[in-house]
Order: C-alpha cells, then structure tokens, then sequence
C-alpha cells in the first residue's frame, strides 16, 4: 500500500505540459492532476497525444516545456531507477523477457521467493501454471497478465497501461481486464490508455479526454462527453 | 627496393590483364549488365595499388612517424566506413573510429612492447593494415546490429527500464548478442584456419619464399592479433553505442534516419 501523504498532494501533476517529437507538437499545454487511488483513463482519439502522457509518467519521455510532478516533486529531481519502480509500466503488445514464467517475474526483483512468485501469479489469475514452464507457450493474454506480475513485482505505488489489450483477442482481453479491476478495487493507482471508449468508461473513475495534444475534457467517465456520445465512433 | 623472387613481372602483370578480358567476356556474353562495372573496378584495383604502392615506398623511406601516421590515417578512414554502416545511431562515426583505434594500439602496442614483431614501417603498416581491417569489419557488424536491435527490441528494452533497471542493465541482452553476432565470424575463421584457407599472411609469407614453418609463426601471432583486436573493437564499440543510445534521463533515443 502506499504511504497515504498529505491530502492535498496529488499522485501527478502535469503543469503546462509541451511534448515536442521530431518537429511535432505532440502534448500541447497539458496541465492536469491524477487523483491517488483512482483509475484514470487517457481517452481520446488515434494521434491525441494519449501514450506520450502516459509516458511522461515515468520520464520515458521528457517533457519539452512544463513540469511533470510525482507526489509533488518534479520528476527530474527523483532518481529515475527510484520513480521507475514505484510507477509501473505495461505496455501495448506482450514482451516476454525471460524463459520461463519464474524468471520473468524475477526480472526486476531478483530476491523473490518462490512463495512470492506463487502470490504474485495467483493475483493476476496464473497461480495454476508452474513456475518453470517456458513463457513462450502461453497465450497473448498469458503473457500480458504475466508482465502484468513482472510489474506488480516491484510493488509499484501506480501502474500506467498503455492499452494493454489491444493486441489480444476478446477472451483474452477480457482476462486482463479482470486482472486490472481486481487491482483497482484492491486501492492501486491505476492509470489507463485506450481508444475502447467501452473499457474506458468501465474501468475508471476519471476520464481525461485528449484531442490533438490538448486536453479538452476531463471528469467521471459518466460525464464525459467523447465517452457518453457514441455517435461518431469510428 | 630489390625484388624478391617469386614475384611476378611487369611483363606478367601486363599479360595478367588477358584473365580480366575473359572475365568481361562472360559477362558481356551472357548480358549480366556488369560488364562495364567490372571493367572499371579493375582499373580501379589497378591505379589504387599502384599508388599504394609508390606511396608505402615514400612512407618506408620516410621512418616509423609516417608508418604510425598512415595507420592513423586508416582508422579514421575505417571509422568512416563502419560508421556509415550504422547510419542513425548517434555518434557512430566517432564511436566506431575508436573502437577501431582501441582495438588497433592496444593489440599491436602488446605485440610491439613484447618485441614479438619488429618497428619497423614495413612491418607496421602491413601488419596494422590488417588489425584495422578486421577491427572495422567487426566494429560496422557490432554497430549495425545494435541499431537494428534498438528498432527492434525497443519494446522490451522499455520494459526492462520500466521495472527500475539501469540502462546499462536492460540494455545488456541487446549489447551481447550484438557482440556476440560480430565474433561468430572471426571465431570460425580461426577455427577453420589452415583448413579451408590459407590466410594473408602466411601466404604472402610462402610467396615471397619463406619456409612454411616460419611462415606460420608469424599467421599464429598475426591471428591471435585479429582475434583480441576484435574483441576488443566489438566490446568498446558496443559500450560506447549504449551509452550514445540513451539520454542523461535514461531514456533509449529515438533514432533518425536508420536506413540501409
């Protein structure tokens, strides 16, 4: 669990935020708070600058003007390898790092016990599998709910997904999703990418809605315009 | 300089160019397109080795600081070309010109200090010719695959940096198969030396009339040579890509330009 700091200190906080990439301006003036223990989703359409925020989460990219703060301290000041651990990252497509499903839990925590990997497997809806079974076999959504425990591993006090399943199949993506709702409602701040208006609206509290860089809209998922008007989808 | 035997005339060169006309011959024959092509590459060879020749002549007579001086000179030349191999990572020219240099002077500066061969321009240059050789050829393969990997593999170098580890540490699986990929050939050559070739120097060695037992002494060390110069290039050269790859927040750059 996280340490419960002042209450006015916000998880992050993204101050007049400038992402240029390559000549474009990718994150144009974004200034925002992502509220501890909620589920925040990044929603927007392709292109809006919703990965770059994410990414700016845990400095995988740095912001061209503007400050990005993690409980109230700019993150170039914290030590990179520090802030990395205590945000999680799970991306896109699964990336398998290791051999087998022990190892890969192991990767950024090499001390673990057997026990703990047993726990950690059981969390995210793998417990049934042993640990030394080669990763290559498992399924899309095997994978991702496994990185899933790799991330989990180093107890993260915040987790970024950045459409985690949108590589997978429906069945699949729907075992990840439970995965991520169990540890949502288990209190882990939880900040999510999707272009799935659907999965947005059911797995958050918050609904930051990005368009062109911008943000043009923020609030509860019910309130928000581009998730509760479904008329110009696709 | 005098002529050791064994070596063919001018008049033998002159009658060596009747093998490149069968050569543009077939080609012409059978239209490869190629013909034109290779009738200039062989002028070519033609004019470079003889200003080689003329030139190493000049250096030889002018001491060990030009010997030393044209072997700088080749490794910028060499950094240049590795370099360009690798176009889109940061630095590469540079990267590669001192790997190839680190590699070069460290292995031939052992084998000099040692006294196991002589300082001499005429046995400095040749010899450091073929350090840097293989050093480039290695340092281009090392750089190339790193870059093809960051594209690659960037997903899961991401990942690794995601879960707290250092650059150098999520990098390293990308940096040893890259080293590893750019040895393989210099490992098989050794290995099979003797066997399926006989390599430059001792056939030189032969040619020019030295007993085959002597020549390969000087094959074993000169190989032992290239082995350890490509160690080293590959490793430098990998280690200072790794660390032009990310910036000061840790971060694996985005590369620009990463074609051919």
């Amino acid at each position: 669990m996280p340490p419960v700091d002042e209450p006015v200190v916000e998880l992050f906080t993204l101050e007049h935020v400038v992402v240029e990439l390559g000549g474009q301006r990718v994150v144009d003036g974004v200034t925002d708070h992502i509220h501890e223990g909620h589920a925040t989703a990044l929603v927007g359409p392709s292109g809006s600058g919703k990965t770059t925020v994410l990414r700016l989460l845990n400095r995988l990219v740095e912001p061209t003007e503007g400050r990005v703060l993690f409980r109230g301290r700019d993150v170039r000041e914290l030590d990179v390898h520090d802030l990395r651990r205590r945000v999680g990252l799970l991306g896109q497509h699964p990336v398998m790092l290791t051999g087998t499903i022990g190892e890969e839990v192991r990767v950024g925590r090499t001390d673990l016990a057997d026990d703990d990997v047993e726990g950690l497997l059981d969390r995210v809806a793998l417990g049934h599998f042993p640990q030394d079974r080669p990763t290559a076999g498992l399924s899309g959504g095997e994978q991702q709910r496994l990185a899933l425990a790799r991330a989990l591993a180093v107890e993260p006090e915040a987790l970024l997904l950045d459409e985690p399943t949108s590589a997978l199949d429906p069945a699949s993506a729907r075992s990840v999703d439970r995965v991520v709702r169990s540890l949502v409602q288990g209190g882990l701040s939880v900040v999510l990418v999707s272009h799935d208006r659907d999965r947005a609206a059911s797995l958050a509290d918050d609904a930051l809605v990005l368009d062109r860089g911008r943000l043009v809209e923020r609030g509860h998922p019910r309130a928000v315009r581009y998730l509760t008007e479904r008329s110009e989808d696709l | 300089m005098t002529t050791t035997a064994n070596v063919p005339s001018w008049a033998g060169v002159i009658a060596s160019i009747s093998l490149v006309l069968i050569a543009a011959a077939v080609t012409w024959q059978q239209r490869l397109g190629i013909t034109r092509e290779l009738l200039i590459a062989s002028v070519r060879a033609f004019v470079q080795l003889l200003a080689v020749g003329a030139l190493l002549l000049f250096v030889f007579h002018l001491g060990l600081l030009a010997a030393f001086a044209w072997l700088a000179v080749m490794t910028v030349i060499g950094g240049v070309v590795a370099g360009r191999r690798a176009r889109g990572l940061p630095d590469a020219t540079r990267v590669a010109g001192v790997a190839i240099a680190v590699g070069t002077a460290s292995t031939m500066g052992v084998l000099l200090v040692l006294q196991v061969i002589s300082l001499k321009p005429e046995v400095v240059i040749p010899v450091g010719g073929m350090v840097i050789s293989t050093a480039m050829t290695v340092t281009a393969v090392t750089l190339r695959r790193t870059r093809d990997a960051v594209s690659e593999q960037r997903a899961a170098v991401e990942a690794r940096l995601s879960l707290g580890l250092t650059a150098r540490e999520a990098f390293e699986p990308v940096r040893r198969a890259s080293v590893r990929l750019a040895l393989t050939p210099a490992i098989d050559t050794t290995k099979v030396v003797g066997l399926i070739s006989l390599p430059g120097a001792m056939t030189g060695l032969i040619l020019a009339g030295v007993e085959p037992l002597e020549a390969i002494r000087y094959q074993i060390v000169v190989m032992y040579m290239l082995l350890a110069a490509a160690a080293l290039a590959s490793l430098v050269s990998s280690r200072m890509a790794e660390s032009a790859l990310f910036d000061e927040g840790e971060r694996l750059r985005q590369l620009v330009g990463a074609s051919g």
